[in-house]
């Protein structure tokens, strides 16, 4: 019975989790500038990211290590240092399109503009880790998220033609904008296939003291949460695809991003695409800042537990204050979260083997997982999914920056 | 036992169950040529894990280290007859804090932590 609760509670909280600025922005611009056809970028990301967090859950309940704490150890620390100061970075600069995806939000509600916010709200956020528990933070950001259902019901109204929508579950090439295309394809894999997301998924599986009985509810929160958190995705590029495609209408703005909301439900589509923004930006915001004071407290083996009060691990608050606070900064002088976005998720794609091939590497060890290593099929997928985006990557941020 | 793969770079935690760091380097004594090379000391935190990177990174942090906080940029060492389990994490017969392991955890809980609302009192229960 425990354990069903658990696979509900998990299933909510990826569901609810899922979705942030990046992944509606790039879905939003996928399906404004190529109708259906970059679909199948959402679902390969989707399909990744799956086998991905499945493997951070089972190297946490099968060796107790989170996947730092194992990097670190197995590889020795110049190429942890390496690795950290690459996914700090870009999560950094994720986490600047969530405080500013938060601000836009309420900006969207208010009239009041984003750098006003930039302060009260990553007050906010640091205010409520300071605070709360790991269980608090993480279920409570995650059942307030669940509004970002509204996005499928959203894509419904507007009836999409389904046969159509399929065929652009597979990959093909437009006539033109091919570097935008690439562009935006690598955007949503970088948003999809968010490092960040694994080393927050495994170090709350160390703190909720996951053993190998866990394997089966892992395999069932990462299939079940991460395959509707991807429908979620894509009913955006749906919505974008109908309402904005036709009339020629590109996402450059956040604003432009609520109109399938606002032909969806006239009346009531732009509060409840700023609330369900601000909903999901907030819940990234707090998982990113966990990520990266997990990332230095494992890898330089300080106290670390977002269940203790402060002073117990005071390097590890110490780190998410100064990174939350600092994230304010760009964004009081008034940097665009929306610009942030996209070449965040774009180096996140770019920057995917650093963080994805020794997670392989520890995957297929025999000295952390025993009998519970990876097959065949897992390691495949996700090997070609990360040199796909990366290939992807390398070939269009130059293209996309040449053609501004 | 392999010195790289089971004890370098583990984390070290005291009799108390406190989290020190990780073992960033060994200390081996060479001897005499008919002896064998020998362990005889761990060493934590400090230049060590970056002279590993770069003799540059070290002399860097070792002048940053000595700037702020506890002004301790030497490494921390201890005797590796300390040593009591060598397993997930590296188990010493210490109590952490009397090792100076966690002089930075204890000064930033100090001068920062506590002093903002809200971040508890690390002293009072120690």
């Amino acid at each position: 019975m425990k354990k069903i609760l658990q696979i509900t509670l998990g299933i909510v909280t990826s569901v609810g989790g899922f979705l942030e600025i990046g992944s509606v922005l790039t879905a939003a611009q996928a399906g404004a500038a190529f109708g259906y056809q970059l679909l199948w970028a959402i679902l390969i990301g989707t399909l990744c990211l799956i086998f991905l967090v499945e493997m951070s859950g089972r190297l946490a309940a099968v060796s107790k290590h989170t996947i730092v704490d194992a990097m670190r150890e197995r590889f020795g620390f110049p190429f942890f240092f390496i690795v950290l100061v690459g996914m700090v970075l870009v999560a950094f600069l994720v986490l600047i399109a969530e405080i500013g995806g938060i601000g836009l939000s309420l900006q969207l509600l208010t009239g009041i503009g984003f750098p006003w916010w930039a302060i009260p709200v990553s007050l906010l956020v640091w205010f409520l880790m300071w605070k709360g528990t790991f269980g608090f933070i993480e279920n409570g950001a995650s059942l307030l998220g669940l509004i970002t259902i509204s996005f499928v019901v959203g894509a419904i109204k507007l009836h999409p033609d389904w046969s159509s929508a399929a065929t652009g579950l597979l990959p093909t090439m437009p006539h033109d904008q091919k570097a935008r295309y690439g562009f935006i394809a690598v955007s949503i894999l970088g948003a999809s296939i968010s490092p960040y997301l694994m080393y927050f998924y495994s170090s709350g599986a160390i703190e909720d003291e996951w053993d190998e009985s866990y394997i089966g509810v892992n395999r069932a929160i990462a299939v079940l949460g991460m395959s509707f958190g991807g429908l979620l995705s894509m009913a955006v590029l749906i919505a974008a695809a109908l309402a904005l495609h036709p009339h020629g209408i590109q996402v450059d703005k956040f604003e432009q991003a609520a109109l399938p909301m606002t032909s969806a439900f006239p009346k009531w589509g732009l509060g409840l695409f700023a609330v369900s923004m601000l909903v999901a930006c907030f819940g990234a915001a707090v998982e990113i800042s966990l990520a990266i004071a997990y990332f230095f407290a494992q890898g330089f083996g300080w106290n670390w537990s977002q269940n203790l009060e402060p002073s117990k691990n005071a390097r590890f608050s110490l780190v998410y204050t100064i990174i939350i606070l600092s994230s304010a900064v760009p964004l009081v002088f008034g940097v665009d979260p929306v610009k942030v976005t996209m070449i965040s998720m774009a180096l996140t794609a770019a920057t995917l083997p650093i963080a994805i091939v020794p997670f392989l590497f520890l995957m297929n060890d025999p000295i952390y997982m025993g009998k519970h290593r990876n097959g065949w099929v897992s390691n495949s997928v996700v090997a070609i999914i990360i040199l796909i985006s990366f290939l992807l990557a390398v070939i269009s941020i130059p293209l996309e920056i040449i053609g501004g | 036992m392999d010195l790289v793969r089971d004890v370098l770079d583990r984390k070290i935690v005291d009799r108390e169950n406190c989290d020190m760091g990780r073992v960033d380097g060994l200390v081996m004594h060479l001897g005499a040529h008919t002896t064998q090379p020998r362990i005889t000391h761990i060493r934590i935190g400090g230049t060590t894990p970056w002279m590993r990177l770069h003799p540059a990174l070290a002399r860097l942090a070792g002048r940053l280290a000595r700037m702020w906080g506890p002004r301790r940029a030497e490494p921390v060492t201890i005797p590796w007859s300390r040593v009591v389990t060598a397993g997930r994490d590296i188990r010493l017969d210490v109590k952490a804090r009397d090792t100076g392991a966690i002089d930075w955890e204890i000064w930033i809980a100090r001068h920062i932590v506590e002093r903002i609302p809200g971040g508890g009192q690390k002293e009072a229960e120690q």
